[in-house]
């Protein structure tokens, strides 16, 4: 049977520690270097995931080894000899003799100028004190303010409490669809999907109804996955929820 | 401040629901469970859950909880509150009464497939060496028991050929009376992974379940059939693969019995089960039963789960044989991608099964009567052991109404609620001296029990649950017991009270006792599953960290051969008449967990509040019946209240109900036939009609029963 590349079978190479950024792969070996680090993986396996293996983790927030890459959240840019630009490297695959930089002042910069835009669309109070991934990524580049004020932002979006387990606050979502891709790829259900265009683009369960009346499952796939907590058990709130 | 709670510890445990035995990471603050998340290297799970371990835990401290020790000197008294010490002395005491007036055989033990593989081992422990005897069941005799008898015929072990990943090895995958999606949700997303990918899809289930067809999943063929009718399409679907020449001569004549594969050949092969004849008696076309035939003949890997839509017939055993027969004949065993899969309904079905909870064996299915087997045993608990088969569950019912029996341990169990035929149990209960129920919560049993122990959930224990593919997962203790002690602790002091000195340190020693006492289990040990995380059994010196498909190169048979049973089919008894023109099926939803008595104590219940009846169109329209109006669910053995939703999923003849719900107690209406090997229950087929609340309801066929109402009254 033709195997469609999208789907993978090496669930066991999962770890609980350490997450690859894409899905292990399996096959025979292509060396490259990262950081003038050397490295050996799978033909088919991500650059970000040669970094991770090599001990030089790329810094993302749409990327996770249990879904396939997807290339929207522009964190995890590398740069990479012979190749113009500054490739995601979540979605581009190793060759044999690649040789990747994941750390630069460009790379900062860069990091740095999308990881503020995404925080100026966050509840400001939810910034210290946080523990999600993308609180992780903020440190973790060095971001703690950013620059724009007065802009639109989504901070008036109405809290989806309908599910008695979870709840969504579209205000901390960054649309990476890991949650759309999680229902689609790790449960199978297809509940929810990205709808509308650019600003107005925003996570929708079913034909935009409450997570409750959708065809959700309640499975958590998508909790699980979510990078922001803007999908969050409800059971991690001792007292109803407010928006930072 | 919206920042959620951080978690300050996290324990890896098991999933205590359906057999799937998903990994789990349990998160405290502050002492308290505030989430349980998938553990991403559970070898079942990946990282996956579903809405019943993910979210529905909070049972564990519902106020319902029974965190003292109770007892009453009879039923129609109140309980009253004791000690622990005082609970273990009053149940001591009578149930040695019991034993000094009316004989050693007098009393047995219950064990359940929600206990962990330590608890169910010392269960059968208690039975055998305090109380002497075999009388030990478990409630596996009501779901998989034919699966045991089935798979070890023609197979040789009764348990799963493969490790759920074989499935992304699977070209065809034949889901035979299980519907995944909902029993067994992670399982299913694994097989919707599969489908996805491209492999084809067969499904033989009455209803058009969310299995057959999903977004981006449809089944290549459906086979609908009438319930009760499975032998015959199995069969059918051999007469094909036999006819054709679809088989795999090779594999039989190097692996099977050939001369037991030509008798079956000749048997199944015969005119009379031509899809041509069956079709028209199952409901299905022909066309759709040679489909099926090709397409698992066909490969190049096949695979077979099946569930309880199998095994709870008056054939349940005949239906398990029809699969292990297919799978030999096709060659569809030994290697990733094929196999034969029971799908098991609690976390611990299969421990239940393996550990020796049964009368008539020891672990591994080793006979009572084996006098070297039995020495093994007497020589480690020191005590002599009874040599005679002990009552299965039912036979303790029925010999309780002749006063033979009359004391009942009961760990972990309802049967009131989830066993067939209520009244008959409710009857028998009542004519015992001592009922010991030992659970979370007063549920129905505990109505006519004098003592009541309370049970720690898998949250509060140290043990093992050995899942559906045979892997021996870690439980651990998250929170301290709400009562007190862990399970086995109970059970410890209860066989010291006794009289029998049992000592453990912790869980571990239990382990270590099965698997000095068991062939399967000898490697398992919890420094080898906190090792290497899980273990599927057998577990030895040749296979140290377990084994993952079963049959590589032989067959665990006394020759090493599978074999080939015959499986004639005999409908069952249960028939429709004038009066009970429909078939009532049964099965599980999503939300729910079997009978529900930890899931109705969640917010679960917020997706089904109460049981509903599914019914086509036609025989709603039929009866006057719309959509949400109360029903009443009458057959030969009693009536039942329900909610109609007319619903697609059921072809017309046929209503289902999840059997989940104590208040509406759909089994006062199931049969009381069972499988002819094992006693398994016949749920899965009951004559009925259904008539609209107000209405006269029709006249009850066999009026010889008390009714659900006088029961209660």
């Amino acid at each position: 049977m033709q195997e469609k590349r999208t789907m993978w079978s090496e669930l066991r190479d999962l770890t609980d520690d350490v997450d690859l950024g894409t899905p292990p792969r399996a096959g025979d070996l292509v060396r490259l270097t990262v950081d003038d680090v050397s490295v050996s993986v799978p033909r088919g396996s991500s650059v970000m995931l040669a970094a991770a293996r090599a001990g030089r983790s790329v810094p993302k927030l749409c990327a996770t080894d249990t879904l396939e890459a997807f290339g929207s959240c522009r964190v995890c840019l590398v740069e990479i000899d012979g190749m113009r630009g500054y490739p995601a490297s979540c979605t581009t695959l190793v060759a044999e003799g690649m040789v990747v930089r994941t750390r630069s002042e460009a790379l900062t910069r860069l990091r740095k100028g999308v990881l503020e835009l995404y925080l100026s669309d966050f509840p400001a109070g939810d910034v210290p004190d946080g523990w999600s991934e993308l609180h992780e990524v903020l440190a973790e580049v060095g971001v703690h303010s950013h620059p724009y004020h007065g802009g639109q932002d989504h901070l008036d979006s109405p809290v989806d409490l309908s599910n008695p387990y979870f709840l969504f606050d579209p205000a901390k979502c960054i649309v990476c669809s890991r949650c759309v891709r999680a229902c689609e790829e790790i449960q199978g259900t297809f509940a929810l999907t990205i709808q509308g265009r650019g600003f107005a683009s925003k996570v929708a369960a079913g034909q935009d109804e409450p997570f409750f009346e959708s065809e959700c499952v309640s499975c958590g796939a998508c909790v699980q996955t979510c990078p922001t907590q803007a999908l969050v058990e409800k059971s991690l709130f001792e007292t109803e929820y407010q928006r930072g | 401040m919206a920042n959620p709670i951080k978690p300050d510890r996290s324990v890896i445990t098991t999933c205590a629901y359906c057999g799937v035995g998903c990994g789990f990471k349990a998160q405290t603050a502050g002492g308290r469970i505030v989430r349980m998340i998938p553990w991403k290297e559970g070898k079942a799970n990946h990282g996956h859950s579903c809405i019943k371990g993910r979210f529905a835990f909070d049972y564990y401290q519902h106020p319902d909880r029974v965190r003292t020790p109770m007892v009453r000197d009879s039923i129609d008294q109140p309980w009253r509150e004791v000690g622990w010490d005082e609970a273990f002395r009053f149940t001591a005491r009578r149930l040695q009464d019991i034993q000094a007036r009316h004989g050693v055989r007098s009393i047995g033990a219950i064990s359940s497939s929600r206990c962990t593989n330590e608890e169910i081992w010392l269960v059968q422990k208690l039975a055998r060496a305090v109380f002497g005897n075999n009388n030990v069941d478990n409630c596996a005799r009501i779901c998989h028991s034919p699966t045991q008898f089935g798979l070890s015929a023609t197979v040789g072990w009764g348990a799963a050929s493969q490790h759920f990943d074989s499935i992304l090895k699977a070209d065809v995958i034949m889901v035979v009376g299980a519907n995944p999606t909902e029993g067994h949700p992670v399982f299913g997303s694994l097989l919707k992974r599969r489908i996805r990918q491209g492999a084809k899809l067969i499904v033989i289930d009455p209803r058009r379940t969310e299995t057959v067809r999903s977004p981006h999943v449809e089944a290549s063929v459906h086979l609908a059939l009438r319930p009760g009718t499975n032998v015959a399409v199995l069969d059918s679907i051999a007469h094909v693969i036999v006819r054709e020449g679809l088989f795999d001569e090779a594999f039989v004549r190097a692996r099977c019995e050939w001369d037991e594969f030509e008798v079956w050949r000749d048997l199944v092969g015969s005119d009379r089960y031509a899809p041509e004849v069956i079709g028209p008696q199952a409901g299905l076309d022909p066309a759709d039963i040679r489909r099926a035939a090709r397409l698992y003949a066909g490969g190049p890997n096949s695979a077979i789960y099946y569930g309880l839509g199998v095994t709870e017939h008056s054939q349940g055993s005949t239906g398990v044989m029809c699969l292990g027969n297919l799978s030999l004949a096709c060659g569809m065993l030994g290697r990733e991608g094929v196999g034969v899969n029971p799908l098991r309904g609690q976390g611990n079905v299969q421990g239940g099964s393996c550990l020796g909870s049964w009368p008539h064996v020891f672990s591994g299915y080793r006979f009572v009567t084996d006098n070297e087997v039995r020495a093994g045993f007497e020589s480690d608990w020191g005590v002599p052991l009874d040599a005679e088969p002990g009552l299965r569950l039912p036979n303790m019912f029925d010999a309780a109404l002749t006063g033979h029996f009359r004391g009942m341990y009961i760990m972990g169990e309802d049967p009131v609620q989830s066993d067939p035929n209520q009244s008959h149990i409710i009857e028998a209960l009542r004519a015992m001296d001592c009922v010991i129920v030992h659970d979370l919560f007063l549920n129905e049993t505990a109505k006519y029990a004098h003592v009541f122990l309370p049970g720690s959930s898998s949250l509060e224990k140290d043990g093992t649950f050995t899942s559906a593919e045979r892997r021996v997962n870690r439980v651990r203790k998250v929170v301290e017991p709400l009562a007190g002690y862990q399970d086995w602790e109970v059970v410890v002091k209860l066989m010291n009270a006794m009289g029998y000195p049992a000592h453990y340190q912790h869980a571990g020693e239990i382990l270590d006792e099965i698997a000095r006492l068991s062939p399967t289990y000898r490697g398992m040990s919890f420094a080898l599953l906190d090792e290497i995380g899980s273990a599927q059994w057998p577990c030895d010196e040749n296979a140290p960290q377990g084994t993952e498909v079963l049959h590589t190169e032989r067959f665990p048979r006394a020759n090493g051969r599978g074999t080939f049973m015959l499986t004639e089919y005999v409908p069952t008894r249960e028939r429709t008449s004038d009066q009970l023109p429909l078939l009532l099926t049964t099965g599980r939803i999503l939300t729910q967990y079997n009978v529900g008595t930890q899931t109705r104590r969640t917010a679960n219940s917020r997706w089904h509040p109460e049981d509903v009846l599914e019914i086509s169109g036609g025989d709603a329209a039929t009866r006057g019946i719309r959509d949400g109006d109360k029903v009443w669910v009458t057959s030969r053995f009693g009536r039942t209240q329900l909610s109609a939703r007319i619903s697609p999923r059921v072809n017309p003849g046929i209503v289902y109900n999840p059997f989940l719900h104590a208040e509406t107690r759909v089994n006062v209406v199931t049969s009381d036939l069972s499988d002819w090997a094992t006693n398994c229950p016949e749920y899965k087929v009951t004559a009925v009609e259904v008539s609209l609340v107000g209405q006269a309801p029709p006249e009850r066929t066999a009026a010889a029963r008390a009714t659900p109402e006088a029961v209660d009254a």
